[in-house]
């Protein structure tokens, strides 16, 4: 019997950083212990008062902005990588170019102007509304797709941690809906389902679709057994939805040909995990060291047992 | 294939799994994003057909409400955008293209605790019903000939009906001109004269027919009277110019139809499924025959087709199909006999279609087409059977012409809001309508033309096949989720001049 530890789910990561063009320069950003920090910006909150007195927003400002609004929103879940090893690469170019973009403003439809002998006042005030909302719907829209951008344009390191922290946002609370009403417990059951499947095909060749996986809601960890043959043979997975934060975020999902399925305790680079050698076999409690990868690998800490 | 003896009644699955409906959606997202060599294949974002054939039908059962489901793809379309940032450019397609809502993006908004459905149009449910109650069907069976200029022909009234909508006469119209033969109307509306007609009741007040009520041209059959005359007029003299007026009795009005109700018991998903069964068997005379049935190449029918296996696996997800339902096996057989593969449906093909289905699949299978030997004319009907799931349906008359055959209905009731979508059903109106003609052929009845005001429908349906021979009588098959109704109405047919 497991239980979940106190401690906070990123304790097996490291800190991790990028570089991103602000301004004349590129400024370092950096994720360390769940927070983001800017580095060369000293005092971001007093930026964002002069950028509301009209002044301009430095980049690195409006990535933590960006990192904020969307630290505990589920989209995050459904459309960042499910796999660190198949990153979405999206460059700081890219985001400069859905700017642009967007600064082009929306198409509304227009109709040619008409000479009325009275104005339909109601009408107009209908149409102007309808514009109005229209408007703040595409901008809304616009503004969440380049937050989005901006956000895969950190790295694959900055990806993972961020689905790291939208997964403990909710791990605790599936019965409740988000802010927007939808429903948690379906979305990270799909999360679980699109992390895992991967990991069940690196750990026991099985087909990625003959994976099926359950939020587990006991105590306990969880299970994972194999059941059937050839084309109905089913790799049936019921983990806690803490497994994605504080296993699968931090790298630990397949360790030492082991299937993690829960981390005891944490202080990087060491860890002390709950794994599966193969399906339907008792979970040993094993020590895994990490380290940083290779150069020119994703920034993912590698794992040993 | 054998008929289905005595259709058992399948356990229904009332209680509906909508957190499974979408979980099922979203993990249906996750197996298209990992993508497959097929998946990758189609037009458009990898998968789109399958997430909306799917999204489409759980949203037809209820089991997601579509806010729900734009989200989802909304969501779904947005990684696979991502993903093709440096890839091939895929065509966009966004959610509210198919959901036709006119939106931009997904709406972000607080609904903890929506309800999963739309509710329909509101209106104060006391009043609706007294409208309804106090509708006057009348059958008329009347011909009315006109010439104007170089055009002649005959108004051919089957059916006055007057509701909270407003009166209006069920009408067929025979046209000739120096240029055609004889037309009946569905080809070249715009040479009937409307406004040359004078209509006068029994107090002397005037109307005028008007053509506006569907507001379309390929639809002629349904004539509103402006402006709405009373309640308790007794008769209508329908006048074309320099000619007797004819007199259209009101008083006899329609009785409801003598019918048998039975239960069935479909669950929410069964019926969706026979509703898809009957668009299958109803799509199919449009499409070459050689030898054997063949179906088009591309299209909504093959990507409507091509989910049925997701379909099933949803609904079962959604607990609104039961894993013991005989349905899905019938669907199996079916596409089976009109040589359509790749349906992915799991269960093994049934021996028993219902009896419907076999007579049209055995139509189909013929070599050589019925001889046409019904002459273009029309049978007067006002036939209101038992309310069926909440609508209340009114039979209002036939048509034959140019060898296409119609049953002219009124739907009344609370009805969901149209949801147009891939599938190509009507959510607005979720009955199947079948006729046994007096040879013991049957027909399906498949919507051609609706037009819907407040809580009611008038809908021209176009019988599939149609009749080719002058019928005494017909057996109405109107079915619902809860139960059936059959009917039998005795046909008068009358013919143009």
């Amino acid at each position: 019997v497991t239980r979940v530890p106190n401690e906070p789910w990123y304790t097996p990561l490291p800190p991790c950083e990028t570089t991103v063009p602000c301004g004349q320069g590129r400024h370092v950003i950096r994720w360390e212990a769940g927070q983001l920090r800017l580095a060369s910006h000293a005092d971001p909150e007093a930026e964002l008062v002069l950028a509301a007195l009209g002044g301009q927003k430095a980049r690195c400002v409006e990535i933590a902005e960006a990192w904020g609004r969307h630290v505990a929103d589920l989209t995050v879940l459904t459309v960042w990588p499910r796999d660190p090893a198949a990153g979405i690469e999206v460059g700081w170019d890219d985001v400069d170019a859905a700017g642009q973009a967007d600064q082009g403003g929306w198409a509304v439809p227009r109709h040619g102007a008409m000479r009325l002998a009275s104005p339909p006042t109601a009408a107009i005030a209908m149409a102007a509304a309808r514009r109005r909302r229209y408007q703040q719907e595409a901008g809304q829209a616009s503004q969440r797709r380049l937050d989005m951008l901006s956000l895969l344009a950190l790295g694959t390191g900055f990806q993972v941690r961020l689905s790291g922290q939208v997964a403990a946002a909710y791990a605790g609370r599936l019965d409740e809906p988000d802010e927007h009403g939808r429903n948690v417990r379906s979305v990270l059951t799909a999360a679980l389902s699109g992390r895992l499947a991967p990991v069940a095909e690196r750990w026991l060749g099985i087909d990625p679709d003959q994976v099926e996986a359950s939020l587990h809601q006991e105590p306990g960890w969880g299970s994972v057994e194999l059941a059937g043959h050839g084309q109905q043979r089913r790799l049936l997975v019921s983990l806690p939805a803490w497994w994605l934060a504080r296993v699968w975020a931090c790298g630990l999902a397949l360790t030492g040909r082991h299937l993690v399925v829960a981390v005891e305790g944490a202080c990087w680079p060491d860890a002390r995990v709950l794994a599966l050698r193969a399906p339907g076999a008792e979970p040993v409690s094993l020590s895994a060291h990490g380290s940083d990868g290779p150069p020119g690998s994703v920034d993912t800490p590698h794992w040993e047992i | 294939v054998l008929p289905v003896p005595g259709a058992p009644a399948v356990a229904d699955t009332e209680d509906m799994d909508r957190e499974g409906a979408e979980t099922y959606l979203r993990l249906l997202a996750e197996t298209v994003l990992r993508g497959s060599p097929a998946a990758a294949a189609e037009p458009g974002p990898p998968g789109t057909s399958r997430m909306m054939v799917v999204g489409h039908a759980l949203i037809a059962v209820g089991a997601l409400d579509p806010d729900v489901t734009e989200e989802i793809l909304a969501d779904f379309w947005l990684a696979v955008s991502m993903r093709q940032l440096h890839g091939e450019p895929g065509q966009p397609v966004t959610a509210a293209q198919w959901l036709s809502q006119g939106r931009a993006a997904p709406p972000r908004k607080p609904r903890p605790g929506a309800p999963p459905t739309a509710p329909p149009e509101s209106a104060p449910p006391g009043a609706d019903a007294d409208q309804e109650r106090s509708a006057r069907f009348v059958p008329v069976g009347l011909t009315v000939p006109f010439r104007s200029g170089a055009i002649s022909g005959e108004l051919c009234l089957m059916s006055f009906a007057r509701t909270g909508a407003g009166a209006r006469f069920v009408a067929a119209w025979g046209v000739r001109s120096p240029s055609l033969e004889l037309q009946s109307g569905f080809q070249h509306p715009g040479l009937i004269p409307f406004d040359e007609f004078t209509v006068t009741d029994d107090r002397g007040a005037r109307y005028q027919l008007d053509h506006t009520p569907g507001s379309d041209l390929e639809w002629p059959n349904l004539i509103g009277l402006s402006p709405d005359p009373p309640q308790n007029i007794r008769w209508l003299d329908v006048a074309a110019p320099y000619r007797q007026a004819v007199r259209v009795d009101l008083r006899p009005a329609g009785d409801a139809a003598p019918a048998s109700v039975s239960d069935t018991t479909l669950s929410p998903g069964e019926h969706l499924l026979v509703m898809l069964a009957e668009r299958l068997l109803t799509w199919t005379p449009g499409f070459p025959r050689s030898g054997r049935l063949a179906g088009p190449p591309a299209g909504p029918w093959r990507a409507m087709t091509a989910g049925f296996g997701d379909i099933i696996a949803a609904l079962e997800a959604a607990d609104v199909l039961s894993p013991l339902s005989p349905v899905p096996a019938r669907l199996a057989t079916l596409c089976a006999s009109l040589d359509l593969n790749g349906h992915g449906i799991a269960v093994p093909p049934a021996r028993h279609l219902p009896e419907p289905w076999l007579s049209l699949l055995a139509h189909y299978q013929r070599r050589r087409p019925d001889p046409a030997q019904l002459r273009d004319g029309y049978a007067a009907l006002a036939a209101s059977l038992p309310e069926l799931d909440g609508i209340r349906l009114t039979l209002l008359g036939l048509q034959h012409t140019q060898g296409n055959s119609a049953l002219h209905v009124l739907a009344q009731g609370r009805t969901p809001e149209p949801r147009p979508g891939p599938l190509d059903i009507d959510l607005s109106f979720p009955l199947s309508i079948w006729l046994r003609d007096s040879g013991g052929r049957w027909h399906a009845a498949r919507q051609d033309r609706c037009h819907r005001a407040g809580r009611e429908s008038t809908i021209r349906l176009r019988l599939v096949p149609p009749l080719t021979r002058p019928v005494d009588w017909v057996e109405v098959l109107a079915g619902g989720r809860s139960a059936e109704v059959r009917a039998t109405l005795p046909l008068h047919w009358r013919y143009p001049s």
